[in-house]
């Protein structure tokens, strides 16, 4: 994702009723192996608040109630519920199943990458749902650390080349890219 | 007889204030693609092309839509399907949303 390469970037097509392929470079391939493994270890039970009781751990109901501190996990774990007592109640209950899916579907796109070394990935639609929920994870956490909330396209735009969130951006465009390309291949299906 | 009616209108009334409806509603995001949007309102609830895309256009300009409604329990199942695929969602009583 250098400056100089303007090639057409790898992004997924239809192949067939349920059939979507794509066709990664070996270091595109590396780069989403590497944000897809942070996503997985930052959706990684929560250290904090531990909880010591293993019938509620085994029956998904955890110690924590109160939203995540960390800014990117709680967009990627969001209150369902305005009223905090609500909210609280619905986390405890629902958090680490929320967790288990969104790790599933990261998961997913790991094993998709790890196990196919050049780069040619084949996914079918369940297959395509799961990479989609996890491009979508990674650039939500990239989008916190960026601030898309605050800034505009155009200022994200022209950062300047030293900025370390220069960087940032590229991938955060280039997954959108690739999600785009997904979703284009897969609403083909629906007309 | 007047008294009866009167009763069972009341009954009626308190059936209908304890189920009032819940709703989901979906916010507006910068990250999330209006595409991604309107393909998971289309995945999650079978919606048509045309809802998913107009709902998503309702959260886009307006800041938020209501994509479902229901039983308090159907849309804590809904809101847990749609922040799973990541889309900024929360519930809360139809009387209370707008």
């Amino acid at each position: 994702m250098s400056e100089g390469e303007e090639a057409t970037p790898s992004g997924f097509t239809r192949h067939g009723s349920n059939d979507y392929v794509a066709n990664f470079s070996v270091s595109e391939s590396e780069v989403l192996v590497n944000l897809v493994e942070q996503i997985i270890e930052l959706l990684g039970e929560r250290t904090d608040n531990h909880g010591d009781d293993p019938l509620a751990a085994m029956v998904g109901i955890t110690s924590h109630d109160s939203p995540p501190d960390d800014d990117v996990l709680l967009r990627l774990l969001p209150n369902a519920y305005a009223d905090q007592v609500d909210a609280s109640e619905f986390r405890r209950y629902t958090e680490s199943t929320l967790r288990a899916k969104k790790a599933a579907h990261a998961m997913t796109m790991r094993i998709d990458l790890k196990s196919s070394p050049d780069g040619f990935i084949e996914v079918d639609h369940e297959g395509a749902n799961a990479w989609l929920g996890a491009m979508n994870d990674i650039r939500l956490a990239l989008g916190v650390r960026l601030q898309v909330q605050e800034k505009t396209h155009e200022e994200l735009e022209i950062l300047a080349p030293d900025d370390p969130m220069r960087g940032v951006y590229a991938v955060y465009s280039w997954l959108g890219w690739i999600q785009g390309s997904l979703i284009q291949a897969l609403m083909d299906d629906a007309l | 007889m007047v008294k009866l009616d009167e009763k069972i209108d009341e009954a009626i009334k308190e059936l209908f204030i304890s189920d009032k409806p819940w709703v989901t509603i979906v916010w507006d995001d910068p990250v999330n693609l209006m595409t991604y949007v309107t393909y998971v309102l289309m995945e999650l609830f079978g919606y048509s092309k045309e809802k998913a895309h107009s709902l998503m256009m309702k959260v886009h300009t307006e800041g938020k839509a209501v994509v479902s409604t229901g039983s308090r329990e159907e849309m804590e199942h809904d809101v847990a399907r749609l922040h799973e695929y990541g889309l900024w969602a929360t519930l809360a009583r139809g009387d209370q949303a707008l």
